[in-house]
C-alpha cells in the first residue's frame, strides 16, 4: 500500500490490466468453486471468462449484501466461494460486511473493481470519490486489502485468499485497471 | 396466529431441515431447542437470512433448508427473492413471519401494508410455489404437504401483533457458523 504527495504527470499508466485467464487459473489453483458477482465494468472480461467455466459455478446476485450472505452459506456448507464486485459495492454493503465476514467470522474474499478510475493516475489522485475512498473505508472497518495494479501483482490473490481463510474474515483484492 | 404457535409447529415438523432464523423468530426458536443442531441465526444483518439460506441450499442440495424470515427484514433485501429464484433451489422453504410491523424497534408499521402481496411477489420473482397461511390449524394441516412442494417455496405466515418487548437469544453467529460447518461436514 502506498500513500503520499502528488506524483509527477506521466504518459505511462500507473495501473495496467491483468489477464482474466491468469486470475481464473489462480482461482482454480486455490480450489475456488463458486463466484458470486455484482457486475463491474473493470472486471467484465473476467466475468465473461467465468460465465461458462466448467469448474467454477458463477452466479449474479442483485446486491452485494446478498452476495456476502450467499458466500457465507456456501462456505458453511463446505464450498469455497469468492465475490466479484465494484468499489461502490463496498459502500453499499458495510452493515453486512460488519455482521457476516467480521462478526460471524466468515472468510470473504472480494475482488473489487475500481470503477471510474483513470489508470493514468494514482488511486489517491483520482477524481472519483469512490476510487479514493474505498481503501480508507476498508481501513476504517479493519478489512485488509491488496492492490493489483499490474500483472506483477497477481500473487496478491493467493496472499489475500490465505489471509481471509487464516483470519476467518474479509479481504479485498483491489483491481486497479480493467482486466484483459 | 401467534408467533409462538407457528414456531412450535415448525419446530415439531422441522423434518431435519437446516434452519436460518432472524430477528424476533430467533429467541423462540432457541427456546424451542431448535438452535443446537443444523441452525444459524442471521443476526445484525437484517434481510440476509434468505441469502445465507440460499448459499446453504446451493452447497447442500441434498438437504432441506428452512428460512424463518420476517416481513420487515425481507423488505430490506427484497431483491433476494429474485436471486433465490434465479438458482431454483428445490429444497428451499422460505417462511415469512408477516405481522406488518418492525417489532424489534417498537412495532412501527411497515411501509405499504395492505398494498403489497408476498405470494404475488414470490411468484412474480420466480419462486416455484407460494402460499399464505392465516391460522395455526391451517399450518398444522398443510405443513406436511409443504415439505413435498418443489422449491423454492415462500410461505407467508399471518402473525398477530405482540405487545412484549423484543427478545434476543444473544448467541454469536461466529460460534454458530463454526458449529454448523462441522455438523454439515459430518453428514
Amino acid at each position: 500500500m502506498h500513500r503520499g504527495g502528488l506524483s509527477m504527470p506521466s504518459d505511462q499508466p500507473v495501473a495496467t490490466g491483468v489477464s482474466s485467464e491468469e486470475i481464473v487459473s489462480k482461482l482454480k489453483n486455490l480450489g475456488v468453486d463458486h463466484v458470486i458477482c455484482i457486475p463491474d465494468s473493470y472486471q467484465k472480461t473476467l466475468i465473461a471468462r467465468l460465465t461458462d467455466d466448467p469448474d467454477i459455478s458463477f452466479m449474479i446476485a442483485c446486491t452485494e449484501d446478498e452476495a456476502i450472505g450467499i458466500n457465507a452459506g456456501l462456505y458453511i456448507g463446505g464450498k469455497n466461494p469468492v465475490l466479484v464486485i465494484q468499489n461502490n459495492g463496498i459502500f453499499a454493503s458495510i452493515n453486512t460486511i460488519k455482521a457476516i465476514p467480521l462478526d460471524a467470522k466468515i472468510p470473504t474474499l472480494m475482488f473489487v473493481g475500481q470503477f471510474q478510475r483513470d489508470p493514468m493516475l494514482p488511486i489517491e489522485e483520482s477524481k472519483s470519490r469512490a476510487v479514493r475512498m474505498v481503501e480508507p473505508t476498508l481501513e476504517t472497518w479493519g478489512v485488509p486489502y491488496y492492490r493489483i495494479e499490474t500483472p506483477e501483482d497477481i500473487g496478491n490473490i493467493e496472499l489475500g485468499y490465505k489471509l481471509a481463510h487464516d483470519t476467518l474474515g474479509p479481504v479485498a483484492i483491489i483491481i486497479g485497471a480493467p482486466t484483459i | 396466529m401467534e408467533r409462538q404457535e407457528a414456531i412450535d409447529l415448525l419446530a415439531e415438523g422441522r423434518s431435519g431441515a437446516i434452519a436460518v432464523a432472524t430477528m424476533q423468530s430467533i429467541y423462540p426458536w432457541h427456546q424451542a431447542e431448535q438452535a443446537e443442531y443444523l441452525h444459524i441465526d442471521a443476526s445484525q444483518c437484517m434481510g440476509s437470512a434468505a441469502s445465507i439460506g440460499l448459499g446453504l441450499a446451493m452447497a447442500r442440495p441434498d438437504k432441506r433448508v428452512m428460512v424463518l424470515d420476517g416481513d420487515g427484514s425481507l423488505l430490506m433485501q427484497l431483491g433476494s427473492l429474485v436471486t433465490v429464484a434465479s438458482q431454483q433451489p428445490r429444497k428451499f422453504f422460505h417462511f415469512v413471519f408477516a405481522n406488518g410491523l418492525h417489532q424489534s424497534t417498537g412495532n412501527q408499521d411497515l411501509p405499504g401494508i395492505g398494498r403489497f402481496d408476498w405470494v404475488a411477489l414470490a411468484i412474480g420473482s420466480g419462486y416455484a410455489n407460494a402460499l399464505k397461511i392465516e391460522t395455526a390449524d391451517e399450518l398444522l394441516v398443510k405443513l406436511p404437504s409443504i415439505w413435498n412442494m418443489e422449491g423454492p417455496v415462500l410461505i407467508e405466515l399471518s402473525i398477530e401483533r405482540e405487545a412484549q418487548d423484543p427478545r434476543w437469544a444473544g448467541v454469536p453467529m461466529a460460534s454458530q457458523s463454526a458449529i454448523l460447518k462441522e455438523q454439515l461436514a459430518a453428514l
